[in-house]
Order: structure tokens, then sequence, then C-alpha cells
């Protein structure tokens, strides 16, 4: 599905590189749920940032389904991104202005999507998440375990062939964190490629493949 | 999707309900200001251009420097407009207008006390469009006598009946005046207003062959398409052939040899300058014009206000971008693209100029009254319901929107996604520097203007307390006691033994107000020399008004009539090259009986006879008491001699009412349209600090909340209140310390302008640019220390916990 190349990102401090990817190559295939993990700092969320086209990389080569996009234009590289990638972050990121049902359509109002389509589908992932009663409630008006469903709600509402996630359950106590580990498989068994980056050993194991990252590279064991 | 935009930028806008307050009062002030000025200025601007052919009228007028004397007149010669008729292509028709003053009607044994009356050529009417709305339209002054009526006067004189057929009679006018038509009132925004025109068919002056003489307001309709400048080339050659001849009999000199040391000529001004661009001498204007300068200056002021208003938009926008940043990064994240983020924030501005406009609407309907009042308008409110205007106010809400909001929509929808989901936002970003240009400028103007109200107010008081050559309190003017006829005499001696008075005058000359007008030809050795004013006056006239004689003695009545002895001023001394030994010296000067010997008795020292925007003229006083009377009082409360004065008037003449003035308050009206200027001004002055303030005070609640975290730390390391006020404060201060380099040699510059309309004037001191600066840094710091010291006090612990 995606490919990165000998690809390195670095940024100048006091007149030294320091490298956050180091030499990367990666290869991931369609249908994986691969686990980056890593100490901090170890450059997961860079990769992740860099898979979804939202960071610059310095070096190297990127292959997403076969176009190279270390060649694209910002605007062509968006408009993959909006296509096929959902996010999701530790922080949630909800808009807070939004209730539960604006948030998961937003996406769908960026696409352009016809109104009584994007209610079909808002209906739809409610209903499969069990939040059709919290739709009209505000972020602040959730638990945590609840925002950071919705903010799945709301990667997968645009149908994303792969989804990436920042320590999603980073701010999470452990029995949300399994539910949502446990909807990720599911996901991924319906054949949606997952990459989530994680410091938990336990989050990690729900993976089909695991990568350590050190200093901005792959550590081989 | 833009139902969308509306929802959330509703919500953003409920949810910081503290900006946006700061915004909108901000911007309804800057609107409504400018709805005000719009129709202000707009209503300036139409004067005249209610006459279907406005574009194509122009008046002639006369302009001249004759020996150092300056002559700007709207009037000019009789014969002027018929000879421009028959000697110019280009010139379709020409009319005249003569003022008439001092007309009293009386109907049926009843006065009606003044009247506005004019003399007009019988074509008037083809020329102005003033409907006639019953009797004859077509020819109504075609006879002599005749005369068209104003509805509203024929309403007062003759109520419901019909006026046209009846006759009127006007004192001082043998014959009677027969109404042949009644004329809608004259619109207000006309540059002259009468209630009565009479037709020139048995006006003498009408028959006048004289180029010397002025008297005739002359309009001329020129060729559709014909150019003003060409028209007006023609000019020259036919005054020189007309005026020529006759000059040459009057002074003894021709044209060319006249032309070779002064000007003189006749010019055309187009009919819808006339109220803004008139500088004729008041004797010869129909009423107080407007003046193009104060149009300018409040249209700037008003563009001000709105600038001021957006840039408070702008800055607080762009101050709140680390709350919004989060915000743009998900949206990022999520598709939108940029022009999307562009649409919603420039929805949010539209949202919040469109409240602001309909609470400025609201403002402006509460405060039109007070406005009508100080700007001496009838605008109405439902003027503001023309499609014109609501055109422009629809165009004002757009412009504002994109003015306001295209810069802070285009700022924020250009972060980077992942810094702004890091919040790397730190209190310093380069948007600091933008904001603080914005704040510089926003003070250039607040500064600007309060200097420049200073000025005018400097100015104005020295106008109130200059010695201006005589005693200008308790003095009580009656203009009109001719009408008394032979009682006149009898008023004038009770009045004298009234204990409260000190002194009467007989004259109806006074240097304030109205007052009767008298210019003559002074000649040396037959020889003309130059116009001047006379003041005809009696013997107590100088002690009344309290001049000071320098030389010479008073008129008395020792000497009898002393028709042959004059009185002048200094400047008169001067031009006549008396210098400082006028007395007993000669000259003559031009009566309908030849040229008469003067003898100089005394010099007075120069008094201001006219505003202080002008020199003191020269001025002779001779001996002719008639007209009206000036009496002084001897304490400052002359109701006691007002109301006796009355007494005696309505003994003497019970038709019409005692008229008089307090010579004070002329003079005070004076200089109406400079009190009513710094009245606006500085009413603006406080309304764009006011405004420049709240955008202020919502920039240092930014950066306090920006840097609670740092005002937390620095008050556990042991810093007080009031360093924490200076940390926040400094910046702001300096910013606005940086705009009086701008503003104050821009006010000084303008301001100096202003001022050369005074001949007595102002220096622009020092003190004056520090007691700007002083108000300006004053409320700037109120503003920003209230707000600071707020942040300073707050328990540090609270800061720091929220981490």
């Amino acid at each position: 599905m995606l490919k990165l190349n000998h690809t390195y990102k670095w940024v100048n401090s006091g007149g030294r590189r320091i490298f956050l990817l180091n030499d990367l190559s990666v290869n991931i295939e369609q249908g994986e749920f691969l686990s980056v993990m890593g100490p901090s700092g170890s450059g997961k969320s860079t990769l992740l940032n860099v898979i979804a086209m939202l960071d610059d990389f310095n070096e190297g080569e990127y292959y997403f389904e076969n176009e190279a996009i270390h060649e694209l234009k910002p605007k062509k590289r968006t408009a993959i991104f909006n296509e096929n990638i959902g996010f999701i972050f530790q922080a949630y990121h909800l808009l807070d202005d939004l209730t539960v049902y604006e948030n998961i359509e937003t996406p769908l109002l960026y696409k352009k999507v016809k109104s009584s389509e994007r209610k079909a589908l808002v209906a739809d992932i409610l209903d499969r998440f069990n939040i059709v009663g919290k739709k009209d409630l505000f972020p602040h008006q959730l638990s945590g375990g609840q925002q950071q469903l919705v903010g799945i709600a709301r990667a997968l509402i645009i149908k994303p062939k792969l989804i990436l996630a920042d320590e999603p359950t980073g701010n999470l106590n452990s029995k949300q964190s399994d539910e949502i580990m446990q909807l990720f498989k599911e996901l991924n068994e319906e054949g949606v490629t997952i990459i989530q980056a994680t410091h938990s050993e336990s989050n990690a194991a729900y993976g089909s493949r695991i990568i350590h990252l050190l200093d901005g590279s792959v550590k081989h064991h | 999707m833009i139902k969308k935009y509306f929802k959330i930028a509703w919500r953003n806008i409920i949810r910081n309900k503290g900006t946006f307050s700061l915004n909108i009062i901000g911007l309804a002030l800057g609107v409504a200001s400018c709805i005000m000025i719009m129709l202000y200025v707009s209503d300036e601007l139409s004067y005249d251009r209610f006459n279907e052919r406005a574009d194509q009228i122009v008046r002639v007028v006369f302009r001249a420097n004759v020996n150092g004397e300056e002559m700007k007149e709207a009037v000019v010669m009789a014969p002027v407009a018929q000879t421009l008729k028959n000697d110019l292509p280009e010139v379709i028709s020409a009319t005249r207008l003569a003022n008439s003053y001092n007309n009293r009607l009386e109907y049926n044994n009843t006065y009606y006390g003044q009247s506005n009356l004019g003399y007009v050529d019988p074509n008037f009417f083809d020329v102005f469009t003033l409907p006639i709305i019953h009797g004859n339209k077509n020819t109504p002054l075609d006879k002599p006598n005749s005369a068209v009526i104003s509805e509203s006067l024929a309403e007062g004189i003759f109520g419901k009946t019909d006026p046209v057929g009846k006759t009127i009679t006007v004192t001082n006018r043998t014959k009677k005046l027969y109404v042949t038509g009644v004329m809608k009132d004259i619109p207000k925004n006309s540059h002259f207003h009468f209630d009565l025109l009479v037709s020139t068919l048995g006006y003498p002056q009408a028959k006048n062959t004289s180029w010397m003489e002025s008297d005739f307001f002359t309009y001329l309709v020129l060729k559709k398409g014909s150019d003003i400048n060409e028209v007006q080339a023609k000019l020259p050659a036919i005054n020189k052939k007309y005026m020529g001849p006759q000059m040459m009999d009057a002074m003894g000199m021709s044209y060319e040899e006249f032309q070779k040391e002064n000007k003189l000529g006749l010019f055309l001004q187009p009919l819808t300058d006339i109220h803004l661009y008139s500088d004729f001498s008041d004797s010869t204007t129909l009423e107080q014009g407007g003046d193009i300068k104060y149009v300018y200056i409040f249209s700037a002021v008003a563009i001000f206000m709105l600038v001021i208003a957006c840039i408070n938009f702008m800055n607080l926008a762009t101050a709140s971008a680390s709350k919004r940043a989060k915000e743009v990064g998900i949206r990022k994240v999520l598709g939108s693209n940029k022009k999307q983020l562009i649409n919603q924030f420039l929805a949010e501005a539209f949202l919040s100029t469109l409240l602001a406009t309909s609470l400025a609407i609201l403002l402006f309907a509460f405060t039109l009254p007070a406005f009508n009042q100080l700007a001496g308008k009838e605008i109405l409110f439902s003027s503001l319901l023309k499609p014109l205007y609501i055109f422009s106010l629809l165009a004002l809400l757009l412009l504002v929107t994109i003015f306001a909001g295209a810069y802070p929509a285009f700022y924020l929808s250009s972060f980077n996604p992942i810094n702004a989901l890091k919040s790397k936002f730190s209190g310093k970003e380069k948007n600091f520097g933008i904001r603080g240009g914005l704040v510089v400028f926003q003070f250039v103007i607040s500064a600007g203007l309060i200097l420049a109200t200073l000025v005018v107010k400097e100015q104005m008081n020295y106008i109130q307390n200059k010695d201006i050559g005589y005693e200008t309190d308790q003095l009580l003017v009656v203009r009109n006691t001719y009408l008394l006829g032979n009682n006149e005499d009898n008023l004038i001696e009770d009045i004298k033994n009234d204990p409260r008075v000190e002194n009467v005058s007989h004259s109806a000359f006074v240097p304030a107000g109205e007052s009767d007008n008298e210019v003559g030809g002074i000649f040396m050795n037959g020889e003309f020399q130059r116009r001047m004013f006379f003041y005809n006056v009696d013997e107590n006239y100088i002690p009344t008004l309290g001049m000071e004689l320098l030389q010479g003695r008073n008129f008395s009545e020792e000497y009898g009539a002393e028709t042959d002895k004059v009185i002048i001023n200094e400047k008169a001394a001067q031009i006549l090259g008396f210098g400082e030994d006028p007395i007993e010296k000669t000259f003559e000067r031009d009566t309908h009986d030849g040229l008469k010997n003067m003898t100089i008795i005394g010099m007075v020292k120069n008094f201001n006879f006219k505003s202080l925007h002008q020199e003191v003229e020269p001025l002779i006083l001779k001996k002719n008491p008639y007209g009206g009377i000036i009496i002084r009082s001897k304490t400052a409360d002359m109701s006691g001699i007002i109301k006796n004065l009355t007494n005696k008037w309505n003994n003497l003449n019970p038709k019409e009412a005692l008229n008089y003035s307090i010579l004070d308050d002329s003079l005070n009206h004076t200089y109406l349209k400079e009190r009513k200027m710094a009245v606006i001004l500085t009413l603006f002055a406080i309304l764009t600090i006011i405004v420049a303030c709240l955008g202020l005070f919502g920039l240092v609640t930014f950066t306090a909340e920006q840097r609670f975290k740092e005002i937390g730390i620095r008050k556990v390391l042991g810093s007080s209140a009031a360093q924490i006020v200076a940390l926040l404060s400094k910046d702001f201060i300096k910013l606005v310390a940086a705009s009086f380099l701008i503003a104050f040699p821009l006010s000084y510059y303008l301001m100096n302008i202003w001022l050369q309309e005074f001949a007595y004037r102002i220096q622009i001191h020092w003190w004056l640019f520090l007691m700007a600066a002083i108000i300006t840094l004053g409320i700037a710091f109120f503003t920003i220390g209230i707000k600071s010291f707020r942040a300073a006090s707050a328990n540090p612990i609270k800061n720091l916990r929220t981490e």
C-alpha cells in the first residue's frame, strides 16, 4: 500500500542537524495493522505525520499506492490525504463549538457530500458506535473515551483506506483503551489498513506487526 | 454550506462575548458615524441640483484687485445678463435676481413683518426649476409689480383663500404687489430662499445701464456641452468693450491704463459650486453657504472612524489566533481546504458587521435629532430608506466585512496544521509587528484629532478674548428704529434717561452681526485712490462702543452738523499716506453730486468691524445719524433695559414688535461655522479615542491571557503588581508614543492650513503638543492599566495550576 525508501527528515538547531527520521525505510501492505513503538522523541509522530502528508521530509522517497508522493505538489498531496486517510489524535481534537453529530459530519461537508447522503452516513456511524443518544452533546459534555470514539467515528466517516492513530489511547484508562483497540481490530478485519503509534506493549499487541523506532530509524532485532 | 458557516460563526461569537462586544461596539460607532456623515455630505453636495438644468447654469461673478483692495462679489452690473446673452452664442438664456431688504408686508391692515423678497427677471422660472402650483404657470412675472408667492407665505397671509389676484402692500414701496402665482416653497438645499419673487419690470435698478455699479445676481443657461472655461475666456473682451468707455467717464482713466496696475473681471461659477465654493463678500452673499473644506474634513473623519474600527476587528481576530489555531489545524486534517476556512472566517466577519450595522442604524436613529441640531440640517431617518442609501449601506457592509475580515481570514487559514495543533504560538509571533503597526495607525488618527481639537479650541478662545478695538459686552442693538419715523428721537431721549443706560448712539452701523453697509470711492486731488467703507454715526458712537480715539477729537454738537468732517481709522490713515498725523488733512469722497471735500478731525484706533478672518480694512466715520440705535448698559443684566425699551416701542409702533440683538451674541454667531466644527471635531476626537482604546483593551486582554503563566512565575519569584503592569503596558505605550511622531507633524501641517483662514490667529505652541500627548497617553495607559492590573493582582498559583 505504501512504501518509504531511505527517508530523512531533520531540523537545524544551533548549527547542528537533528535527525527526526534517519534513513528510515518501511513497507506497509494493504490490510495490515501496524503498531509503531519507541520511546518519546524516537520519531513515531513524525513518521505518522509524514505518512499523512501533513509534514514534509528532506530526502528519500514515499510511494502511496504507487503514487510518488515526494514528486507531487502540496495541493495534490492534500487531495490524496483527504481521499484516503483518516487521522486520530491522542488529544481527540474535536471541534469544541460543534456537537457530536456536527463533528462527525464536518469531513463530509468539506467533501461536498449531499445532505441526504450525509445524514445517512452519520446516522450509520452513530448507530454502529452506539452514540446516537449523544449526538447533540458538545465535546466537553463527554468522557475521554467517548470523545475518542467520536474522534474515530469522524476519521472513519469518509471511509478511508488507511487509519493513522497517534497514541489514540494515551489519555484513556485501560478499560477504555481496550475497547478502542478492540474496535481497531474489528475495523482491520473489515479491510481497513491501520497504523498506530503507541507506548503500550499491550496495545501494540493488537497489531499484526510491530516495528520499533529509535532516533528516527527502524530498530532491527 | 453557507448556513453552516453562519451557524459556526454565531457559536463562536457567543463563546467569545467579550472580544465580540468590543468589536461590535467599535464597529457600530464607526458605521453610525459613517452613515451620519454620509448623509450630511450628500446633503451638502445636493445643493441646487434639484434644478433640471443644474449642469448648464452658471453664475456671473465679479473679482477685482483695485489699489490693494480685493473685491469678490457675487453680484454684477445690471446690463451684464442681456449683454452676455446677445454677444455669446453659448448662452441660451440669462436671468437676474436682486435681493431686497427691509420689506414689511401688509394685507388687510394686518402686518406680517419681514419677508424675503427678491426681484427677478420674468424668465426666472424658465431657468430655475421652481414649480408654480397655482395661478399663472407660464408668464407669472410679465407685468410690473406682479409677484409669485411661496406656498407657506401664502398660507400665512391668506389662509385657505385663493391668493391669486390679491394685492399686498409693501412698506417703502409706492406700488402694491399683485399676486399672480403660488410656487412651491424653495427646497432647503437651494442657495437662495425667497417667499416673494417680484418682477424686475417695475424695478428701476433693472434698467440701469451702468457698468460701474453691481446689483444683480446673474445666471446664465449655457448650451449643453459648452465648456465653461471657453465661455469665460470671452468675458474680458466684453468687459473692455462695455466697461471701458464708462470707466473713462467716471475715473478719467482708460480701461487699458486701469488694468495695468489693477485686476478686474467677470468670471463664471457653476451653479452647483455656489453652496460649497463661494468666497464672496458678505454683503453680496444671499445666504451663508457651506464650505468644501468641511465636507472634506468630515468625510475624512468618517473614513478614519471606520478604519479604526476595522483595525480593531483585524487586531482582535489575529490576536486570538492562538485560540483559533487548534480549530484551524483540526479542520485542515479533516479535509478542509484554505478557501473553505477563509469563507468561514469571512462569514464570522460578515455576521459581526451585520450586527454592528444594525446597532449603528439604531444609534443613528437615536442621535439624529442631536446631530441635526448641531449641523443645522433637517435630515430625516427615512432618507436612509432611499435605494441609493440602502445600496450604499450594503456596499459598506461588504466593504467592512472584506476590509476587517480578509486579513484575519487569510492569516488564520494559512496555518500549518501540525504546528497549529501543537499550539506553537508564543507571545511574540511575527504578527505583533503588523498589529503594532495597526495600533500606531489608530493612534496617529486619535492623537492627530486630539491635537486638532485643541488647536481649534485655542483659536476660538483667542477670538473670544482678543482685544478687537472696542468693548463688545453690554451692548444692545436695535437696527430698525427708523420705523418710528419722527418718534425715533423721542425714543432715544427716553432711553438715555433710563438709569441703567450708560450711553446711546444713533447709528445702524454695527461691527458685528447685521449692519448697514456703505462703500464709497476716495479721491485725492481729483484722482481715484480706492474704495473704502463708511460708517454713518453720531457723536456718541465712539464713547458708546468704547473705542479709543488716538488723535484729534470726536464729533461734537458744538460744531453743528459737521457733514464735511470725518474720523478715520489707523488703516485708512496709513493707506491714504497720512501716517501718524492725519489731522486736518483732506481728501474727496464720491457722492451723487460729484466729489465732496472731507477734512479729517480724528483718528480712531483700528477695531475689527469684520470677522477676524479678515484684516482690519480702512474705515471712515462720518456724522450722519440714522437708522438704528446702539445702547451701552451699565450692567451685564440688560433685561430691565429691554423691558423698558419694549414698552416704549409698543407705545410708539404697535404694528411691529421690537427687534433687538445683543452684540456679543451676534459676534459669537459670526463664528458659528467654526463653533460647530469645534463641537463636531471634539465629538469625533472622543469617539475615535474610545474606539481605539476598545481595541487596545482587547489586545491587552489577549496579551495577559497569553502570558498568564509567565505572570504567575514572575509573581512567585517576587515581582510586584506594578512591575507586572509595567511589563504588560510597556510595549503598547511605546506604540502610542510612536504614533505621536507621525500624528503631530501631520496635524500641525493641516491645522496651520486651517488657521490661514483667520487673519488673526494663534501660534501652535509646544504646550499644545504636550497636552495632546498627555491626554492620549493618559487615556491609553488608563485602558491598559485596568486590564493589566487585574492580571497582575490575580493569585499566581491559580495561573500555574492550570498547566
